[in-house]
């Protein structure tokens, strides 16, 4: 078997195609497990989107357009999350080079998410039941966190556990596409495309030296996974 | 019918079509049942820890998308696009990602059921199948005239039964409706093409390659036909060719996501669509030194500009933009249609594009290659008063909830008290559903076989096929099997099918060499490949091209919009991600922020923010809007993009039943829509007027945003 | 008592000398006697009144304590009202809130020892055991907050099965240190001078007294040799306690400063929360010395009208530096120019919870400054009371201007959110202000609050000499 070269798993939303749909973050939700929580708590900001649009608005009426930006935990290379968890529940993987979240070690400091410049965080105010039988969607490569444990968008990391298990056994290396997170999976516009970094051949790599190209907050210096392509001409985007 | 499926015990294969098990290998006949065993005694594609994946098409929406779920013991777990097909290439939208939260939705029906509709304090009881299709047996067997099929847009396979049943019973034809449908006009545009183009098909337009695109109240992005496929086509059409990147230009007087993604919102008057078209095919017939059509001749510029209220500049900078573009294409749909004009809109607007030469150009117009089926507001108001006098003896309503779908105006509530026997087919205790003598429901789309003929997004000849991906969770049936079942019972040779899987078999048989991208010598080969990939297609894309003999001299008769009175506005509603309502009681799709205001769980009515200041409304105030036919109470949003003159309330909300996430939760605009319709019989309202009036109290909408943040206050 | 004096050169003048010296404690001396049985009657009386407040704050604990805090546990976080993107409220508020005040008992007892402040000594003890219960109330907090309190030990080094050491780069593991590190020197502190006053007692009392104090007094006889090794014991930690001290509301801030919240992220919070601590830990001796003047027998012997003056004065100065420090911090958010952290700050002097800020100022800067320096108001315990009352509310007014309103408004404003403090939550810390206030009530029916060797080992220092006709007060250095 090939000795396996480590990926560095990578995002890149074009802002040009996004329109705000939001599809996103129901893949998202389903994929991974996301409880709903009902209307009185995302009214108090307590909604768990692991992926959520940013909506602006831009100039007056009739010139009025809406800015979409979707924004996902940015998987920063230095993130500000890590270093304040007391418990190593915030970690960076070698494997992967993500940003993950064990939530079996998660004792609920929420310190992470009070560092997280991008918001990406969110957590288990409760324990949110689901009324039988809809126990039967749950996804059973993602594990139902219980009350007190953070947690986050992790590039739905156990599809590229699976996605490099499956090739491994045939005895290959990945192929560029082949994983997608959920979102990815889903977006109808084609607007997140997601791929190794380290690979420059990668349709992410490319899309990631776009002209456009831009990361959320750079100047914090997160180093993040995440590109974002701004939308051009009058009001793209 | 026959014992095999009156046995609880047999269920419906669920394991036909896996995507990547080595079974489908189209070597012999497969049995349509299974027997639900222990999973100790697990079928071989079927292993602890191993997903399967199966094949089929998305029923929340009439679209048609396809969809591999994800199964493991037994369980339907994730939903994804499938790439090969056509219509959505493996991608999909919110609704369609919601669906096992149907399936397994707690407020199912979980019987065939009898209620004492008369008495509401007579307790319902359940049935059994067996009674069940007896009840359906003797409906039938009533004087044919006096039996009323109300069928939903999906899916066709039941369509196409009933259609066959009403015509062996010599039964008036099944009639269809889709609130969905109905928003966008579906009607209207179908009878366009049918009067410029001589087939009633549904347009299907190229937008991935064009490069100006003037969108006449197509909310594409959201709601429109397949907005999976136009979303895709959007992506293509900004990012695809690197040369050049598409523009869009969206007339509406309210910003609806498309129009939010659109280089340039013309918010005109609602109803003076028509006029702009006309005005603005003068002038890129002379830009383009060709003659200028007769039926084009009908409005002056000057005065389409008065009635819309967009410059005359405006007007000749968007006419040339238009006129000299090399893939010019025009959209139309949504609020441009159900108006009293929205059929002359349509005909201008497919005019339009025979006018810069885009039928069948790359990049244009084609025809899809489907028949599509209109879901007039008319004929449903001609049922109601049909039901009303007394003329219906029994009416069958599957997939549709007219109670909360069809503007109350219509008075189908009334008329549903008249009819002596109301049977509905609704897997979910909807509206409708309460107020009717028996449930017999239908499986979920997640359990059901059949297919989807009618795939407005499709690029090409396509059947999408449905297929069940779990064993029935309930003691439900298939209605098809109901039909079939209750047909035979009733002694007559109605229909010469035995069960549903056998009546889908042999309505595509034709295809098992019509030049799809594969073939197969035999139904029964065809019939795996048929369910392992989801469906039938051809291997290249490729469309009718709609040809136009001739234009005629006018597009029909043109009113011009009537300003509202002071203190009044115009009222429009609009499909978000909750569609036609059906979904609403899907808790992710409630939990979903709306697009443009981010607003979950709820209903709100959409005031622009000056309007709000005049009046002194603040966010959150509930305001009662009264129309002629009705008043709703919502909390104000205050929405930057809309005009001054006009509010918008969500469809979908609203709901008094159809379980626990949908009850009592915001307000249904089909209480206060007009029942009048257009040339076309499609439900028109967007000219409505309505007053406002503050009630003084106050109900925070849950919104994602922070006002504080976006909008600055406090 | 072993006192090793030795007599000073020149008398030293007391200020306002004008006054009868006598009004002072240290020239106001009475038998031995007399003032142990003075302390011990305060000790072991109680009246209906005590009895009353003891079981009220008992029942405060039991239900607004362990009640809501036992239902937050069962039930999820989401009872308090912290939300995304505010994940830290009162708990955390409230948290430093405690530890500000515990910095007072090492500040009078531990500083003002350092520096041979005298008028220090009749108070000491009530201020060591205010940074014991104060830590108690306030290392409930990062327990209280944990989504997950069942696990609470994994925060803990020690070889585990889970073979995971905490990680030591967060300053909560830090934090952890810090605070179990000031606990127990803390009280070891505490414990220490409290050695011959409960010796003291022990020889006094019968029974269940008797047999504690006997514990407790660890066989103290009042040689020679054990007041040697006592005072070298104080003295090494009194000066190693001071260091700890500092270190913990620096470890505190830098949960903060470490961060990359705008508005958290600067340099000058160490210093800041440690000027800020003293400040709230001075004032609240303040407050605690008119409680137990005003209900305590013989209290208004010990604890006059001079102790008040003098801590008023150290109030004043403490208000200015504090004013300063958040001048400082200001002055460079603004001058460094990163938008979001100026945005933060114009957001907390107009925003809608703009009164948090202004409540802090006035409270924490214009009230001592517009008092302190009023010799009269000193003077007035009442007046002392309320001020110092209204000090602390001014500086957990800054916490909740630091913590929540902080968080509420970072780099992205879609994200923004106002936080609303919950029932259980304000029940919670409710209760931990009553636990405080219950253990304090216990301890003071428990232990000799007046450290009276202390008190008589200063008295034995000061005379007043006859120079001539005037009698001129004289202080004799010790040691």
């Amino acid at each position: 078997m090939a000795e396996e070269r480590p990926a560095k798993w990578g995002l890149v939303v074009d802002l040009d195609r996004c329109t705000g749909c939001n599809a996103c973050i129901v893949a998202c939700a389903l994929e991974n497990n996301v409880p709903f929580v009902g209307e009185d708590e995302v009214a108090y900001g307590r909604a768990l989107y692991w992926i959520r649009t940013q909506r602006y608005w831009e100039g007056e009426y009739p010139e009025v357009t809406p800015t979409f930006q979707p924004v996902m935990c940015q998987q920063c290379g230095n993130a500000p999350c890590e270093p304040v968890c007391p418990v190593y529940a915030s970690v960076h993987s070698e494997e992967e080079q993500i940003n993950l979240a064990v939530y079996n070690r998660c004792v609920g400091t929420r310190y992470c998410a009070n560092n997280c410049p991008y918001f990406a965080r969110v957590f288990n105010w409760f324990d949110y039941e689901l009324p039988e039988p809809m126990r039967s969607y749950l996804n059973p490569d993602v594990t139902v966190r219980r009350r007190g444990v953070m947690e986050k968008c992790t590039f739905c990391v156990q599809r590229i556990v699976r996605g490099r298990q499956k090739a491994r056994a045939e005895g290959r290396e990945l192929r560029d596409g082949e994983v997608q997170p959920a979102c990815v999976q889903a977006c109808p516009a084609e607007a997140l495309v997601f791929g190794d970094l380290s690979d420059p051949e990668s349709r992410v790599s490319q899309l990631a030296r776009s002209q456009r190209r831009y990361h959320l907050l750079e100047a914090l210096g997160t180093l993040p996974r995440v590109t974002y392509l701004k939308g051009v001409g009058n009001h793209g985007g | 019918m026959s014992e095999k499926i009156s046995r609880r015990d047999f269920l419906k294969l669920t394991a036909m079509g896996a995507a990547t098990t080595a079974v489908m290998t189209g070597c012999g006949p497969m049995s349509r049942y299974v027997v639900r065993r222990p999973y100790t005694q697990m079928p071989e594609y079927n292993q602890t820890g191993e997903s399967t994946y199966y094949a089929s098409t998305c029923r929340e929406c009439p679209a048609g998308c396809g969809i591999i779920v994800r199964t493991r013991e037994g369980r339907a777990l994730t939903i994804e696009g499938n790439p090969n097909h056509p219509v959505n290439r493996g991608r999909l939208c919110a609704r369609g990602l919601t669906a096992q939260q149907g399936l397994y939705n707690p407020d199912r029906i979980r019987a065939p059921r009898f209620q004492g509709r008369s008495n509401p304090a007579t307790p319902g009881r359940d049935l059994t199948w067996d009674e069940a299709v007896q009840v359906v047996a003797t409906a039938l067997q009533k004087p044919p005239q006096r039996i009323a099929f109300l069928l939903g847009l999906a899916p066709d396979h039941l369509y196409d039964l009933v259609s066959e049943l009403t015509q062996a019973l010599g039964a008036p034809p099944p009639l269809r409706y889709n609130a969905l449908a109905a928003l966008e006009g579906r009607t209207t545009l179908i009878e366009a093409v049918r009067r410029l183009f001589g087939s009633p098909a549904l347009p299907y337009f190229d937008l991935a390659q064009a490069e100006v695109t003037l969108a006449f109240g197509a909310d594409f992005l959201q709601s429109w036909l397949s907005p999976v496929t136009y979303t895709r086509a959007y992506g293509a059409m900004r990012q695809g060719n690197p040369r050049r990147r598409g523009e869009l230009i969206v007339f509406e007087p309210r910003q609806s996501l498309t129009a939010g993604n659109a280089d340039r919102w013309v918010p005109i008057v609602p109803g003076s669509e028509a006029h702009v078209v006309l005005a603005l095919g003068q002038r890129v017939a002379e830009l383009r030194g060709l003659p200028v059509p007769e039926a084009f001749r009908a409005v002056r510029p000057e005065e389409a500009a008065q009635v819309s209220g967009l410059p005359l500049e405006q007007l000749e900078t968007l006419a040339q933009t238009f006129a000299t573009a090399t893939r010019p294409l025009a959209l139309v749909g949504g609020s441009a249609l159900t108006q009293p004009n929205g059929l002359v809109t349509a005909q201008a607007v497919l005019a339009l594009n025979a006018l810069v030469g885009n039928l069948g150009q790359p990049g244009g117009v084609f025809l899809s290659a489907a028949a599509a089926t209109p879901t007039p507001l008319a004929e449903v108001k001609a049922l109601v008063e049909r039901m009303q006098a007394g003329e219906v003896d029994v009416l069958f309503i599957h997939g549709v909830n007219p109670l909360f779908e069809v503007p109350a105006a219509l008075g189908f509530e009334a008329a549903l008290a008249r009819v002596p026997l109301v049977i509905n087919f609704a897997a979910f205790p909807d509206e409708t559903a309460l107020k009717s003598d028996y449930l017999f429901p239908d499986h979920s789309p997640l359990e059901s076989f059949g297919y989807q003929r009618s795939l407005a997004g499709s690029d090409r000849p396509a059947w999408s096929a449905l297929q069940p991906v779990v064993v029935p969770l309930y003691d439900t049936r298939a209605t098809v099997d109901v039909l079939l079942a209750a047909a035979q019972a009733s002694g007559q040779a109605l229909l010469p099918y035995r069960d549903e899987v056998d009546f889908i078999q042999q309505k595509i048989l034709p295809l098992i060499n019509a030049g799809g991208f594969y073939t197969a010598p035999e139904i029964l080969t065809f019939w795996s490949r048929w369910l392992q990939h989801g469906g039938w297609w051809t291997p290249a894309a490729g469309l009718p091209t709609p040809t136009l003999e001739r234009l005629p001299a006018s597009f029909g008769t043109l009113t011009p919009p009537t300003p509202p009175a002071e203190g009044a506005f115009y009222l429009l509603t609009y499909a978000n991600h909750l569609g036609d309502g059906s979904g609403a009681n899907r808790p992710w799709l409630q939990e979903l922020p709306d697009a443009m205001t981010t607003v979950t769980w709820n209903s709100w009515v959409e005031i622009h923010p000056r309007t709000a200041e005049e009046l002194g409304l603040k966010d959150d105030d509930v305001v009662r809007i009264t129309t002629p036919y009705g008043s709703v109470e919502a909390s104000v949003y205050r929405y930057p993009a809309i005009r001054p003159d006009t509010l918008a309330i969500p469809f979908g909300q609203g709901h008094t039943a159809l379980g626990r996430w949908a009850e009592g939760r915001g307000c249904n605009p089909a209480q206060v829509l007009p029942a009048g319709h257009n040339a076309a019989g499609d439900l028109a309202f967007i000219g409505t007027t309505a007053t406002l009036t503050p009630t003084g109290r106050r109900r925070p909408l849950a919104r994602v945003e922070s006002k504080e943040g976006v909008y600055g206050e406090h | 008592m072993a006192v090793e004096a030795k007599p000073l050169e020149t008398a030293v003048p007391l200020p306002h000398a004008e006054e009868d010296p006598r009004e002072h404690l240290m020239f106001d001396p009475r038998p031995r006697e007399v003032m142990n049985r003075m302390v011990m009657e305060a000790m072991t009386t109680t009246s209906r009144r005590y009895w009353a407040w003891v079981i009220g704050l008992a029942l405060v604990v039991l239900v607004c304590l362990l009640g809501a805090w036992g239902n937050m546990i069962l039930t999820g976080m989401g009872l308090a009202g912290i939300r995304r993107p505010v994940f830290w409220g009162l708990f955390i508020v409230t948290f430093v809130f405690w530890i500000g005040i515990s910095h007072a008992g090492t500040f009078v007892s531990a500083i003002l020892r350092v520096f041979k402040a005298e008028f220090r000594r009749p108070f000491t003890r009530a201020a060591e055991l205010m940074t014991t219960f104060a830590l108690a109330a306030g290392a409930l907090y990062p327990l209280i907050h944990l989504g997950r309190v069942w696990v609470f030990y994994w925060l803990i080094p020690y070889p585990n099965a889970r073979w995971l050491w905490p990680n030591f780069r967060s300053p909560l593991v830090w934090d952890f240190l810090a605070i179990t590190t000031y606990l127990l020197s803390s009280t070891i502190y505490l414990y220490l001078p409290l050695v011959p006053d409960l010796a003291m007692a022990r020889d006094r009392t019968t029974g269940w007294r008797h047999a504690l104090y006997r514990l407790l007094a660890l066989g103290w006889r009042g040689t020679e040799a054990e007041w040697h090794r006592l005072r070298r014991a104080i003295t090494i930690f009194a000066f190693a306690i001071i260091p700890v001290m500092f270190s913990v509301h620096t470890i505190v801030s830098w949960d903060f400063a470490v961060g990359v919240v705008a508005g958290w992220h600067s340099t000058i919070f160490g210093p800041y929360f440690i000027i800020g601590a003293i400040l709230s830990g001075v004032a609240a001796v303040v407050s605690i010395l008119f409680v137990l003047r005003s209900t305590m027998l013989h209290m208004d012997y010990f604890i006059r009208k001079e102790h008040f003056d003098a801590l008023g004065k150290l109030l004043l100065v403490f208000s200015m530096a504090w004013a300063y420090f958040f001048f400082n911090d200001y002055l460079l958010t603004w001058y460094g120019g990163e938008e979001a952290a100026r945005r933060i700050l114009t957001l907390h002097a107009t925003g809608p919870a703009a009164w948090v800020w202004y409540l802090m100022l006035i409270c924490n800067v214009v009230i001592p400054w517009l008092t302190l320096w009023n010799r009269t108001i000193r003077r007035t315990p009442w007046a002392m009371f309320i001020i110092t009352l209204l000090i602390n509310v001014g500086m957990y007014a800054e916490r909740y201007t630091i913590i929540p309103l902080t968080l509420g408004h970072q780099r992205m404003p879609f994200d923004w959110g106002v936080y609303t403090p919950r029932p259980t939550e304000i029940s919670i810390v409710i209760g931990t202000f009553a636990l405080f206030l219950l253990l304090y009530l216990l301890a003071s029916r428990l232990i000799p609050l007046v450290p009276v060797w202390e008190v008589q080992e200063g008295q034995m220092a000061h005379t007043l000499r006859k120079v001539g006709k005037a009698e001129v007060p004289s202080v004799t250095e010790l040691e």
